[in-house]
């Protein structure tokens, strides 16, 4: 823009915001755009919240009382001597943990392989994530199915392979190790097509520098693309394990928690202290700690990810 | 990377074999949910091999739209998502714009609050929805679920329209409010039509969500506006799995959404971070 425009412009506001009239209307156009959406999101995110935090500070079964009576901490004292509640959660954080991990290996090792210009690689890379957007309650149906002891597909290729079938989603370990699958299943692509992004998105001048130099492949996955990824590969991360946090559908239509309560985690032992036991004082102070978990992600994140 | 074309014949068909292996390994649960879906019942419990070949029938897909009232769960469903996608794009849209191109008191904070509020596991808010709407007796109505699907849908559209309107240039403003233009009409008549394909991909990843939901469903409704999702897995209990009707089911369920996210191809990745990746 020239600048006698500029100036026309600076004048003309410069005489608009003469006068208490047009000094209002400019506080108060913001909120006019802001407002309804944070009316609505007070009355259906902040206020439910609030709530959750009162019920949490009362005990309240449902099935017993028609009103809740106030125990202060009471609740979140509980949480401590309850070994079924750490049990929950070590299960949540180990799920986390070990999906997280296995998708970030896999979408990596795939996002460098695809990392060329080759045919059919878009068609490639759009059937590959496909994945990402199967309903958690389908894809844990789907494997509930495949993890079938008679008539599953898991089994099927197993004992082609020459190994013994396994009830895989009635023991403790292997209903785990089926759960963990599904996850990895359903979301490395999503691992995958950020760290595409990334990559495609580095300087070719630098890759082209290390070549002529003479450095490997491998020095040049540790020395160059691994360092010059490090912000991407993090927000990867913590969006994938803030999402792994909220993991409820695929494991209620897979194993419902169990066999016993192996495979339940903090969301499905929440769940089932609110809905099967109505039990919701201490069900919001165990949902309160879930929410606190996934805040000290959602903080690396915003300070990786949103910093301006 | 450079060097595929220089590659020799024979590194390129290992190539080609290993992409293919990755994805016959990825797509091959989504085969085994649309062939059994596919298959007559007594083949699914019989025969072992997924690959063997069968005579297609649509039976499943007969038994649960018309004997199952599935047909009905898939209208609940989407009612349910495009009202919710209406009122989160609606006031999406403008908040969005808001915090993009004003600067006033708390409003880092207040678009902070947005970005936090899409990281809170959704069972922690379903607990206190749920109490709150069976004391006003709103239990297993439309209103209830929709109103507990823009809990998610609203902070993640803003999330993703912010970038957007970020990235319009000033110019365009100053100019039209020099012609007189107010504030209002500047955001109909300019930005709407700017910011177009993220309004595109704000509503169908708001459909896709609200689409998808399980838990709220499951816990606010229970047989007037079931939706699809919560229907499959009822398909599950009573007489033990019905595999054929559940993944025919699931193949129903599946179509929009495939279908919405090939459409997305250019703006997926953006899409799946919520705009923070650009």
């Amino acid at each position: 823009m020239d600048t006698l425009s500029k100036k026309i412009i600076e004048w003309s506001n410069g005489i608009s915001q003469h006068g208490k009239y047009h000094y209002f209307r400019k506080k108060i156009t913001p909120f006019a755009f802001v407002g309804p959406a944070l009316l609505l999101l007070g009355i259906v995110l902040l206020y439910p919240l609030l709530y959750s935090l009162k019920i949490s500070l009362h005990q309240w079964n449902m099935l017993e009382q028609s009103e809740p009576i106030w125990i202060g901490l009471g609740n979140y004292l509980r949480i401590l001597g309850f070994e079924e509640f750490w049990s929950a959660l070590g299960l949540q954080l180990s799920f986390v943990v070990i999906a997280v991990i296995f998708e970030l290996i896999i979408g990596f090792a795939v996002a460098i392989l695809f990392n060329r210009e080759f045919w059919g690689s878009q068609v490639a890379r759009a059937l590959l994530l496909l994945p990402i957007f199967v309903l958690p309650v389908v894809s844990g149906m789907t494997f509930r199915f495949i993890f079938n002891p008679q008539y599953g597909a898991a089994n099927f290729f197993l004992e082609k392979l020459g190994l013994g079938a396994i009830e895989w989603l009635s023991h403790p370990k292997t209903a785990f190790m089926a759960i963990i699958i599904q996850d990895i299943w359903r979301m490395w692509p999503f691992m995958f097509i950020i760290l595409y992004a990334g990559l495609s998105g580095l300087p070719k001048e630098t890759f082209e520098a290390a070549y002529l130099d003479g450095a490997s492949k491998w020095n040049t996955l540790v020395h160059i693309t691994i360092p010059l990824l490090k912000p991407t590969i993090l927000i990867a991360i913590i969006l994938r394990t803030v999402d792994a946090l909220k993991a409820f559908p695929e494991i209620f239509v897979m194993t419902g928690g169990g066999p016993g309560t192996s495979t339940t985690l903090l969301s499905v032992h929440i769940y089932k202290y609110a809905f099967n036991f109505w039990d919701m004082g201490y069900a919001s102070a165990a949902s309160y700690i879930l929410v606190f978990i996934a805040l000290i992600f959602t903080t690396f994140l915003v300070k990786n990810m949103y910093r301006e | 990377m450079f060097g595929f074309k220089e590659w020799s014949v024979w590194k390129k068909v290992l190539f080609y074999l290993v992409v293919l292996a990755i994805l016959v390994v990825e797509l091959f649960p989504i085969y085994m949910v649309v062939s059994t879906s596919l298959k007559p019942k007594i083949k699914i419990w019989t025969s072992i091999s997924p690959f063997e070949s069968f005579k297609p029938t649509l039976t499943n897909y007969q038994n649960i739209l018309f004997e199952r009232s599935f047909l009905d769960y898939l209208k609940n469903s989407g009612i349910i998502a495009i009202v919710t996608t209406i009122i989160s794009l609606g006031l999406g849209s403008l908040a969005a714009y808001g915090f993009a191109r004003f600067k006033f008191r708390g409003s880092g904070t207040l678009s902070l609050g947005v970005l936090v509020s899409r990281m809170i596991p959704p069972i922690t808010l379903s607990l206190p929805i749920f109490l709150l709407v069976s004391r006003m007796g709103l239990l297993d109505t439309y209103g209830a679920l929709i109103l507990a699907h823009t809990s998610f849908s609203l902070p993640y559209v803003i999330w993703l329209l912010i970038p957007f309107f970020k990235g319009v240039p000033g110019a365009f403003e100053e100019a039209a409010m020099l012609d007189g233009a107010g504030r209002l009409r500047v955001f109909i008549s300019i930005f709407l039509p700017l910011v177009a394909p993220g309004l595109v991909v704000a509503a169908i990843f708001s459909f896709i969500m609200s689409w998808n939901d399980f838990l709220y469903a499951l816990v606010l409704t229970s047989s007037t506006i079931k939706t699809a999702p919560v229907a499959v897995s009822g398909f599950m209990g009573q007489f033990g799995p019905d595999w054929g009707m559940m993944t025919a089911a699931g193949t129903i369920i599946l179509l929009p959404v495939f279908l919405l996210a090939l459409l997305l191809q250019k703006y997926i990745i953006q899409g799946l971070t919520f705009g923070g990746e650009k």
